[in-house]
């Protein structure tokens, strides 16, 4: 049986896995005159008690462990190279690339990189500067049908070459096509897909990728694996990882691949209507950025206010978004936009794991709140400790 | 010594409070506790000789009547004075808390629903009291009035109310005690019981010894929400003298509140309908009908109609679920009770009285979870900022026009008759209007939108007609944001000069150079003149 | 029309809070709310089942999820804001599933609902974020999906259109039914419960289903169907190099007012 199982010998009921414990999954029980810890009805099995028990007093344990492959006839880890409208391969793409170029000389392995492209760009270099960035080889595949990205089509080229050619790891862009496709792909591979990791790593004898990503709101990460599936799935959001210099010499391959004639997309397209070039909070050079310690809807004229003095634009946290404070166009971090400002003012953010990946790119940040333990002062390069609604007055009296 | 500071450019919004206008000082002080006020006091009386400075006080200056704009003199702040002094089990088994009167109402609600009241240097007794009341269901303070930012002693002050007073009724009720400075630096305790008027005399003691024998007013007050000055009854508690007084009478430094014990089912419903008749019939059936009932407000089809316009053209009100088009007026009823059981019970009923009396079952929203009875919460006060917004649009064009509100109310027999009113009337002079509030009080705040200065004045004179027409009612000229400055005329219409200048005479036997309040409830003149005049 | 709309209970808000001492979770009494994102999609389906039943074309709404036996009472709720019915997929066999295993866990329930012509689900969850349950859901179904709509253009028996946003933009596409669409959270509003509602909830059972009625293979569910397992979860550290700055409110609020000129200059 699959569950969490408490080594009643090396328990000593201190309720260490208790307080760790977000789901109320673990309790203390009584048995004589000794405490043990025990799951609940309410345990998700996500591990925070394993990690909390000093005594390696719990384990959760998985029967039917193997999906039925043989891992090590796995190898290579692939990339799927994305590609714009206008036939220009996204940088995070590149970045990926980088980055399992790393993992890939740790490991001994190959990187591939994967590209759709339409019919009718034989003049694309897009799979030269995938090798440049660090690919041994390109799989490309030139088709009227991979023009447009129908998640249908580009799943199943995938997962036809996956299955032939068994890659240990497939790496994907946290896009919105990305995000659509890895579970494509993974749900018809019957295998594991981690989202959003911001740290990959591989381990150079079993091959394992361990994904690390935000859980619980971002204030705790969480390390992911996928031992017994093939191949192990991610994604990455764009700009996690630097982008490579690029090494227009290094040498790879390009295999140009068919797609089956029996893929024929589903999907028909109407109408098309490009992104707005409004401006917007992500090219801001001078950014504000507001939480819920401001404490109340009516104070937002006031934030508005001190952006046009300070000649920002206006961004907030997730929670003001979902209140209904502001608009999703001013959301900041990982789920809204990723900023890089000159100078990013953050009034009474507490700073949620999530909110601080979308200002990573800020050159100074200001961070004003009342509590002097907020997680925001940890990233911040100056801290005042101050109410952020009176300081915001008395910022717009200066 | 507290600070006496001239006023200067710097403090300037202290000149002004929420009813946007605007008065005059030479100084301003901030005292944190009742001896600096005390302090203050004696310090202006030494220096002014027969003529000493007006004194206006102030909380959160979140009034509607500029019962905290000062007339001149000096200008006393009492948003510092914040603290926390005290918890007590009263013999009724009733949690007493003393704060000062800069405490400011939501900072109370998120220190009761916290459990985090500051309670360092407290006696031992008041914190087991704490420890007791946190120990046992969640209190809370029942005054609801809009604005959250609001502080107790103004509250007091102008005996606020807010939704709910619908079922607990307005500030007055959870006083049970109040420390009061007089305008010579005289104090007074006062808890509620302990002094009462015989007859309409009213022997006062303060706390150095001396004794006034007040003679009150020979009015009665009507049997309406009121909140137009003194409140007089024939052997009446002193405390309630100063609740409602609008800062004419003393200096409240510290208030007793007492806390109640928070419903365990709490259900809000918002009623729609297709004709206003429809909807008071219903508000009048609704409120002999159902006991847990503890507020019933409503939104006319002016206010629906401009929420409906700005929720289309603009992002704030986005969150809102969509109007049906059908859909005239509101009704918002909020049912309070003890278990889920009677709370399906009240619905239940309460929709066996929408079909009476032209509503629907499916023409209403029902809140039962946090997030539902926010978001009747936010349509609520949606309605209120949606008609700010659009006069913010008509000031673009002429910054002199400004909304009129009303604050009337009558007794329960004569709401139909006022809606009558506000209807025929406001037909005949062609006006823009969007009526809500307090329909389980008979309490509307009527707004006036004028597109022209010439239908801002004839607003105003329809207001006038109004106080004059809701007398008549046996109503109350304000029923909730008190007389202030600027309601002076409508108090006159309602009482008659004779009785305003028994108020005056009573107030210049506490406050015999008429400092305190100057210009609230009564011209300057009549005060001094009194009843010599 | 047989429409399915996929929730999740999730905790009503987010955000975990961190003892800084101790560096546990602080857990308070958390309610459980229909995911946002959701109840946006039931909303969506609420609205096609009204327009559709004007014309006269009969429209069935049911929420479907997987959860423990508490989420009946949500699902109840999802009644009376206008579903027909609800049914609950719930077994401690359950527990523990990744977003693989919860994929087939509601392929089951979507089997035992019998014919469906659209499945609605939110974008994402917002304790998740992971956005991978709707593809999925496609995926296993051998249907077409459509992500993150912004707005439904047209849906008929056959076939549906549709914006979505992409990465450069929106599109309006089209594909046939059956059909899954993932909903932003702002497309539209979940609308409240009536009166009529409430008392059509008292009345209507929330259906269940333990892993045995509807799990064919028993292997593919909860902790052991899921590919993917957590290793370790650690609280993130972080630097404190901040420099304070320090002074009255005003001193501060000078100071700040030069460094952004500093820094914008």
């Amino acid at each position: 049986m699959s569950g969490l199982t408490v080594d009643r010998e090396a328990c000593i009921g201190c309720g260490r896995c208790v307080r760790a414990c977000a789901n109320a999954g673990i309790e203390l029980v009584w048995e004589g005159p000794r405490k043990f810890a025990q799951a609940t009805d309410a345990c998700v099995f996500c591990g925070s008690c394993v990690d909390a028990c000093p005594f390696d007093a719990i384990s959760i344990n998985k029967d039917g462990g193997s999906g039925g492959v043989d891992v090590s006839t796995f190898h290579d880890i692939w990339v799927f190279a994305q590609v714009t409208a206008d036939g220009c391969v996204l940088p995070v793409a590149c970045e990926l690339v980088g980055r399992a170029r790393e993992l890939a000389d740790v490991r001994g392995c190959h990187v591939v990189a994967v590209l759709g492209e339409g019919a009718g760009t034989a003049g694309s270099d897009n799979a030269e500067r995938l090798i440049a960035c660090g690919a041994d080889e390109v799989i490309r595949c030139r088709d009227a049908r991979l023009e447009r990205l129908d998640t249908e089509v580009y799943a199943r080229w995938i997962c036809g070459m996956a299955r032939d050619r068994r890659p240990e790891v497939i790496l994907y862009g946290a896009t919105a096509f990305g995000r659509e496709l890895a579970p494509a792909v993974a749900v018809r591979l019957q295998t594991g897909l981690t989202a959003d990791c911001t740290v990959l790593e591989l381990d150079s004898a079993t091959g394992l990728l361990q994904q690390t990503r935000p859980a619980f709101g971002g204030n705790l990460m969480a390390t992911i694996v996928c031992p017994d599936h093939r191949p192990q799935m991610a994604s990455v959001r764009p700009g996690v990882f630097a982008a490579p210099a690029g090494d227009p010499t290094r040498a790879g391959t390009v295999t140009d691949v068919a797609l089956d004639a029996g893929i024929v997309p589903r999907v028909r397209v109407l109408a098309v209507e490009p992104a707005g070039a409004a401006a917007t909070i992500a090219d801001a050079a001078c950014l504000v950025v507001i939480g819920r310690g401001i404490g109340d809807k009516k104070q937002v004229p006031l934030m508005r206010e001190l952006a046009a003095k300070l000649g920002a634009e206006l961004g907030c946290t997730r929670p003001l978004v979902e209140a209904g404070w502001l608009e999703y166009p001013h959301q900041v971090g990982q789920t809204g936009a990723s900023v890089a400002p000159r100078v990013l003012l953050s009034l009474g953010v507490s700073g949620a794991i999530q909110h601080l990946a979308g200002i990573g790119g800020a050159q100074t940040i200001i961070a004003v709140n009342e509590d002097p333990d907020a997680p925001i002062f940890g990233v911040a390069h100056y801290k005042v400790v101050a109410d952020c609604v009176d300081f915001a007055r008395a910022l717009l009296a200066t | 010594m507290v600070d006496i500071i001239p006023m200067d450019r710097e403090l300037q919004s202290y000149l002004r409070d929420e009813s946007r206008s605007s008065g005059t000082a030479d100084s301003i002080s901030f005292p944190r506790d009742e001896g600096e006020i005390v302090a203050v006091l004696r310090h202006l009386r030494a220096v002014g000789g027969d003529a000493p400075a007006a004194v206006t006080v102030q909380g959160a200056r979140t009034g509607l009547a500029a019962g905290a704009v000062p007339a001149g003199g000096h200008v006393m702040n009492l948003s510092r004075m914040n603290r926390y002094l005290g918890l007590r089990i009263d013999d009724d088994g009733t949690y007493c808390l003393r704060v000062q009167p800069g405490v400011v109402l939501s900072e109370l609600r998120r220190h009761l629903k916290n459990k985090t009241l500051p309670s360092q240097g407290w006696a031992p007794e008041d914190h087991a009291a704490l420890e007791r009341m946190y120990a046992g269901p969640e209190r809370f303070f029942p005054t609801d009035p809009t604005e959250t930012s609001a502080c107790l002693g103004g509250m007091a002050a102008c005996n606020a109310s807010g939704a709910r007073s619908f079922r607990y009724g307005p500030m007055r009720a959870h006083v049970r005690g109040l420390r009061v400075v007089l305008a010579d630096g005289d104090t007074v305790s006062l808890r509620r019981g302990e002094v009462r008027a015989q007859g309409r005399r009213l022997r006062l003691t303060t706390e150095s010894g001396r004794t006034y024998d007040l003679a009150l007013p020979t009015y009665y007050i009507p049997h309406a929400k009121n909140a137009s000055g003194y409140f007089i009854d024939d052997d009446m508690d002193a405390i309630d003298l100063f609740i409602g007084s609008d800062g004419t009478l003393g200096v409240i430094s510290e208030l007793e509140l007492t806390l109640s014990e928070v419903p365990a089912v709490t259900w809000g419903v918002s009623c729609f309908f297709s004709t206003e008749t429809d909807a008071c019939a219903a508000t009048v059936a609704i409120r002999a009908g159902i006991a847990d009932v503890v507020a019933i407000e409503y939104f006319d089809a002016g206010a629906l109609d401009i929420l409906r316009h700005q929720r289309t053209a603009g992002t704030a009100f986005s969150t809102l679920p969509m109007l049906d088009d059908a859909w005239s007026c509101s009704v918002y009823v909020e049912l309070a009770c003890d278990c889920r059981d009677h709370a399906l019970a009240d619905l239940a009923h309460l929709g066996e009285l929408l079909v009476a009396h032209g509503g629907s079952l499916d023409d209403t929203w029902v809140a039962r979870t946090d997030a539902d009875r926010e978001t009747l919460r936010f349509f609520r006060h949606a309605v209120p900022e949606s008609v700010n917004m659009l006069i913010d649009e008509r000031r673009r064009t002429d910054p002199a026009i400004t909304k009129l509100g009303s604050d009337m109310s009558v007794p329960d027999d004569r709401l139909l008759d006022v809606m009558d009113l506000y209807r025929t009337t406001l037909a005949e002079a062609g006006l823009q209007s969007a009526a809500w509030g307090h329909i389980g009080d008979n309490h509307l705040h009527v707004n006036v939108l004028p597109r022209s200065m010439e239908e801002y004045a004839a607003g105003k004179r329809l207001f006038a007609r109004w106080a004059v027409e809701v007398v008549r009612m046996g109503g109350a000229v304000s029923a909730e944001h008190g007389v202030g400055k600027l309601k002076r005329d409508f108090l006159t219409t309602m009482y008659g000069e004779a009785h305003i200048r028994e108020m005056a005479a009573l107030k210049r036997q506490l406050d015999p150079y008429c400092q305190l309040g100057q210009g609230n409830l009564f011209d300057v003149r009549l005060a001094k003149e009194g009843d010599r005049a | 029309m047989n429409i399915v709309v996929c929730v999740k209970a999730v905790p009503s808000t987010t955000e975990v809070k961190m003892d800084p001492k101790t560096n546990t979770i602080v857990r308070d009494g958390r309610a459980s709310v229909v995911n946002p994102f959701d109840a946006t999609a039931l909303e969506i389906a609420l609205q096609i089942k009204d327009e559709r039943t004007v014309a006269g074309f009969p429209t069935t709404v049911i929420v479907l999820s997987m959860g423990i036996p508490a989420t009946q009472e949500l699902l109840r709720d999802c009644i009376a804001r206008g579903a027909d019915r609800a049914l609950l997929l719930t077994d401690r066999a359950f527990a523990g599933a990744d977003t693989l295993a919860t994929t087939y866990a509601l392929a089951c329930g979507l089997r035992e609902l019998g014919t469906v012509d659209l499945v609605l689900c939110g974008k994402m969850a917002v304790d998740g974020d992971t956005a991978q349950i709707g593809p999925e859901l496609a995926g296993s179904l051998e249907a077409s999906c459509i992500t993150d709509v912004r707005s439904l253009v047209r849906i008929d028996d056959a076939s549906v259109a549709a914006w979505h946003a992409t990465d450069e933009g929106t599109e309006l596409i089209e594909t046939d039914l059956p059909a899954v669409l993932t909903v932003s959270k702002d497309v539209a509003q979940l609308r409240m419960p009536s009166i009529a509602g409430v008392f059509s909830a008292e009345r209507a059972t929330c259906e269940t289903c333990s892993a045995a009625e509807v799990a064919t293979d028993p292997s593919r569910i909860g902790l052991a169907g899921s590919p993917t397992q957590v290793v370790r979860s650690f609280v993130p550290e972080r630097a404190a190099s901040a420099q304070v700055i320090e002074g009255t409110m005003d001193e501060q609020a000078a100071r700040v007012a030069a460094l952004i000129e500093e820094a914008v200059r």
